[in-house]
């Protein structure tokens, strides 16, 4: 058994894709679509068949009020590893993209926070060596 | 050999697609299928509108008559991946003429002509550019699951992964290049093997 995928709510897929290929610089893995249902993924460059995010439509009650508490709370829905959250603020910055925390020092790492433009706050961490 | 294990689709025929500019200024995709069966329009009327026909043929369940103009459904998509709900309102339901109502942001439309004893069955429907071949694919096979059903020899419903069983990838690929458009990848190598 493995970690394979990670699922995400959005408010908008298409937006998203955007957001997590062009913004964040994943690639986009599988998408395709039965009726109405879109199953969307994004992966890694750096680890390709490495695990998948999976943009998931909100589209009931239930994710939709998950999605804007957590939002609220200033909680971030995912947290992505980076070996340098400094250059990858920049890099994404220059691309548009509005952090709501820039790099910051803490407890065993440097983080960043960001807003997805599609209803959540994502975490960048890159660990500390002690 | 039972049918089901015996039943291959024919090669891609009878749809084609349409782009029309929404106000949004985005492009809106249209796929529209059409198939001469040879029941009376009373008859596929039935199939299209109540659950216990549906749930032989179509690519969703209901939980509730598609006939009644005005009542509200849940259709849940079959075999995909994640369980998916979601309520549509039925908008149009002259039995057994034009039947219109939404799959998720999907508007859905089925016209029933009479023709030659039989009825012909036009379906329109809004997919996005990149889903139409593989829409039209699945549907394919869906109209031939229900011809079978309305003959009187079901194969059981085949929707979701079981369409891989039969023929929906070189449907998918017949369809993209009917349409002309670009053949998404997917599925991938690996899957289909």
């Amino acid at each position: 058994m493995k970690i394979k995928l990670t699922s995400l709510y959005v408010d908008d897929q298409e937006k998203a894709l955007r957001f997590y290929t062009e913004g964040l610089g994943f690639v986009k893995k599988a998408d395709f679509s039965q009726g109405p249902f879109r199953w969307l993924t994004v992966a890694s460059p750096e680890d390709p068949d490495g695990t998948e995010l999976q943009l998931t439509l909100n589209n009931n009650p239930a994710a939709k009020a998950y999605q804007q508490a957590m939002f609220q709370q200033n909680q971030p829905a995912a947290m992505f590893y980076t070996d340098d959250v400094q250059a990858d603020y920049e890099r994404m910055k220059a691309r548009g993209a509005v952090f709501t925390m820039p790099p910051k020092d803490v407890t065993a790492s440097k983080i960043a926070m960001l807003n997805d433009t599609c209803g959540n706050l994502i975490q960048v961490t890159q660990l500390k060596s002690w | 050999m039972t049918i089901r294990q015996q039943y291959t689709p024919g090669p891609a025929s009878g749809a084609h697609v349409r782009k029309d500019r929404a106000q949004d200024g985005e492009d809106k995709w249209t796929l529209v299928l059409v198939r001469e069966l040879r029941h009376s329009p009373e008859k596929v009327w039935q199939a299209l509108t109540d659950p216990a026909h549906l749930r032989e043929w179509a690519p969703f369940d209901a939980d509730g008559s598609l006939g009644t103009v005005g009542s509200t459904v849940k259709l849940t998509t079959v075999g995909a991946p994640a369980t998916h709900v979601t309520e549509t309102r039925v908008t149009r339901a002259d039995a057994p003429k034009v039947l219109e109502y939404n799959w998720g942001d999907h508007d859905v439309r089925w016209e029933l002509e009479p023709a030659g004893g039989g009825t012909r069955l036009t379906l329109w429907t809004n997919i996005g550019h990149r889903f139409i071949a593989m829409g039209a694919a699945g549907w394919h096979i869906c109209f031939d699951v229900l011809d079978h059903l309305l003959s009187g020899t079901p194969l059981g419903r085949i929707v979701g992964s079981e369409a891989m069983k039969f023929g929906w990838q070189r449907l998918h690929a017949e369809y993209a290049q009917q349409f002309g458009i670009a053949m998404p990848n997917w599925p991938p190598k690996t899957a289909q093997e």
